[in-house]
């Protein structure tokens, strides 16, 4: 059967199940669970094909394409997508969600799942922008899953900033468009990736300078580069455990995708020299505004948003570097979205215990949940960049990357800032992890088992960090050609 | 011929700007409500004289689809919702009339200076307008970022959208339709969400006053 069908069908699926069955049963959480290893496996069929060379395509004008960047994405929003699916809510037992949220996350949380899919695999960038809209919307409607007044300012600001900035990408994207009119002639298919590539070297320069600049201010607000970022501590603080490690896994890293496939294009037409000046500049904001938050940062969920501020612009900064500083960025991408969905999910247990997000209200962590505290512990040690954990590697061959790109001045501030997040957050997870837990806090682990899939994140971090396997190595390397190094 | 056709371009997109600053000087929703109703008349008046003189038969779907989505619909649904929120007017704005009018002013402007590439280059004769589609994007982005009521940054967000179409049009005839059709269904889901959140808003605050919502911060 078609790769694509077996990638994009099961969350469709799973939504229209949720939709369906009412009121809501668990035998929907669990089919849904199953399914979503069906899409893990189809994009792991993708990879397989491009390790032997070949991009798939499917549809009428390639409407749809997996090159190796597409590929990287897809398992990356799979793979997140199954851990949401088995960890969400309504898998039975009591999680605090009742059958309407429960409903509600199933259907909306799949039409994230799906939107993330699309954009990453359709070869329009026109359709690409349409779903990342899409994402926008679907996922503003879980922030409320619990009406309170903070998640409902959450969920305000994050529609109202997510829409303007994704309608500047599609200004960005109708000025691109304009551009290829321009030179080419209107065409039914002038918008599909690939087309657009092979005219870009002819565009014309100053219009396509402008129709980046627009669209890396309208993507990057999504994937939450400073000073569009100010939704996104918000959102992913007052989120659903599972909508936060979606938003902060995959989601930035899908709105960062497509500013790679306009880099890609503007690269082509003006030299890389154009990119690499704005990718530094909001790189550095975004990290500089990420650390001196962490340091007054009282809210473990928002010290975690926050992180994630700090690790998309150092992608950002590695976009910059030439071809070994993507390569790091993408390495980056991949070891950020294992870390810190799993740790959305393990503050999400934590939350459930000690119903607080302060960390001041939390103490003891290591004794009322051993498991949970252990493996939080392990993936802050890994997100603020310790060896022997994957992001260690990627940060450290993003810096070689730019001491080799002869940017010394530029890794050195970088590196005077990364102690200031290590601080602040080791501090924090002190706090947490010892002390004594307060009264009235129940000790022991509850339902276990969602520690077994989060646990082999922390093993595949390690394996990150220990070695690099060859077919992900070929992945990237292809992903280093495709962003037009 | 070619030159009523650009003078006709010309006068929509003027027509289309105008609207849109009238949010700037005006207090009450039902304003905007009004002016964003006749500014996507216009627009869609725009759309049509360009596939006419353009030859084009896919615009006039466009154009068809515009007048149904943003001026009959979307409309009403703000109707509806204004009638609920009447007496919240955009009394106290964060930057005052005066200063606001100056300020789109300086922002119409910088619109011609960043579109002056654009107009260089194109050999169509609706190119006189894009300027004037730009000055309408920047304009409604600094409504969104200088008013108080979730209603009022609604209506600018959807002007700001208006503008992004006129650009379309002016500048490619617009992009390629089946393109157009996800688009604007993604306008609409993302206006029906943003409903539900105001009402939302209003139930939890009791005001669709944004300043109150301050209790995130770092």
């Amino acid at each position: 059967m078609n790769t694509f069908i077996l990638l994009l069908g099961p969350p469709l699926v799973g939504a229209l199940m949720a939709a369906v069955v009412r009121p809501y049963r668990s035998i929907v959480g669990w089919t849904n669970a199953l399914l979503s290893l069906v899409s893990l496996g189809a994009a792991v069929s993708l990879w397989r094909h491009i390790l032997a060379g070949d991009v798939l395509t499917s549809g009428p004008r390639e409407f749809l394409r997996a090159d190796a960047l597409s590929t990287l994405l897809a398992l990356c929003v799979s793979a997140v997508g199954a851990l949401a699916a088995w960890l969400g809510p309504g898998m039975g037992g009591d999680d605090g969600y009742d059958g309407a949220q429960a409903r509600r996350f199933r259907i909306f949380g799949n039409l994230f799942t799906f939107t993330m899919l699309f954009a990453v695999t359709s070869n329009n960038v026109g359709f690409m922008w349409i779903a990342i809209e899409a994402t926008t919307i679907t996922s503003a409607m879980l922030i409320p899953l619990h009406v309170t007044k903070a998640s409902v300012e959450a969920s305000w600001k994050y529609i109202l900033i997510g829409s303007i900035g994704i309608a500047l990408a599609f200004a960005g994207t109708v000025l691109g468009y304009f551009d290829f009119v321009n030179l080419a002639g209107r065409q039914e298919d002038a918008l599909n990736w690939t087309v657009l590539m092979a005219a870009a070297p002819h565009l014309h320069a100053p219009v396509i300078q402008l129709a980046f600049v627009f669209i890396l201010i309208g993507y990057g607000t999504k994937a939450g580069l400073a000073p569009m970022h100010t939704w996104l501590p918000d959102a992913h603080s007052e989120a659903p455990a599972p909508l936060s490690a979606m938003m902060s896994g995959v989601l930035l890293a899908v709105a960062l995708y497509a500013v790679i496939r306009w880099e890609a294009v503007a690269n082509a037409a003006v030299g890389t020299g154009f990119t690499d000046g704005l990718f530094i500049v909001l790189g550095v904001l975004s990290i500089v505004i990420a650390a001196f938050s962490l340091v007054v940062q009282q809210n473990y969920k928002r010290m975690l948003a926050y992180s994630s501020i700090e690790h998309t612009g150092l992608m950002c900064v590695g976009l910059a570097l030439g071809p070994l500083g993507t390569f790091a960025a993408m390495l980056h991408l991949l070891n950020h979205t294992v870390a810190k969905s799993m740790m959305f999910f393990l503050a999400g247990r934590v939350l459930h215990r000690y119903r607080t997000t302060e960390i001041g209200g939390v103490s003891g962590l290591l004794r009322t949940m051993p498991w949970t505290g252990g493996l939080f512990a392990a993936g802050m040690l890994a997100v603020v960049g310790l060896p022997p954990f994957g992001l260690f590697i990627s940060e450290f061959a993003l810096f070689r990357a730019g001491f080799a790109a002869g940017r010394p001045w530029l890794m050195g501030l970088v590196l005077a800032l990364l102690p200031l997040a290590f601080v602040s957050m080791i501090g924090r997870l002190n706090r947490m992890l010892y002390g004594a837990p307060a009264a009235g806090i129940a000790v022991g682990e509850g339902s276990a088992w969602p520690l077994i899939p989060l646990g082999l994140c922390v093993t595949a971090l390690v394996v990150l960090g220990l070695t690099l396997p060859a077919p992900l190595q070929t992945l990237l390397e292809r992903i280093v050609e495709i962003a037009g190094r | 011929m070619d030159s009523v056709f650009s003078q006709l371009c010309v006068l929509g997109s003027s027509l289309v700007l105008i609207f849109g600053l009238i949010l700037l000087w005006r207090r009450g929703v039902t304003a905007y409500v009004t002016a964003f109703k006749w500014q996507s008349i216009v627009l869609s008046a725009v759309t049509g004289i360009v596939a006419y003189y353009g030859d084009d038969h896919e615009l006039y779907w466009v154009a068809g689809a515009l007048v149904v989505l943003k001026v009959l619909v979307i409309p009403r649904l703000l109707r509806r919702m204004q009638r609920r929120f009447a007496a919240e007017r955009e009394l106290e704005p964060y930057v005052n009339t005066a200063t606001s009018l100056v300020i789109a002013g300086l922002l119409v402007l910088f619109g011609y200076a960043i579109t002056r590439p654009l107009v260089a280059l194109s050999q169509l004769p609706t190119r006189a307008g894009m300027p004037l589609a730009m000055g309408l994007v920047l304009v409604s982005l600094f409504v969104v970022i200088s008013r108080k009521k979730a209603l009022t940054q609604v209506v600018g967000f959807l002007m700001l959208e208006n503008g992004i179409a006129l650009l379309a049009v002016l500048g490619t005839y617009g992009i390629p339709l089946i393109v157009e059709l996800g688009v604007f269904l993604d306008v609409l889901m993302g206006f029906l969400v943003m409903q539900i959140f105001i009402y939302q808003i209003h139930e939890t605050f009791e005001s669709i006053d944004v300043e109150q919502l301050n209790r995130l911060r770092h």
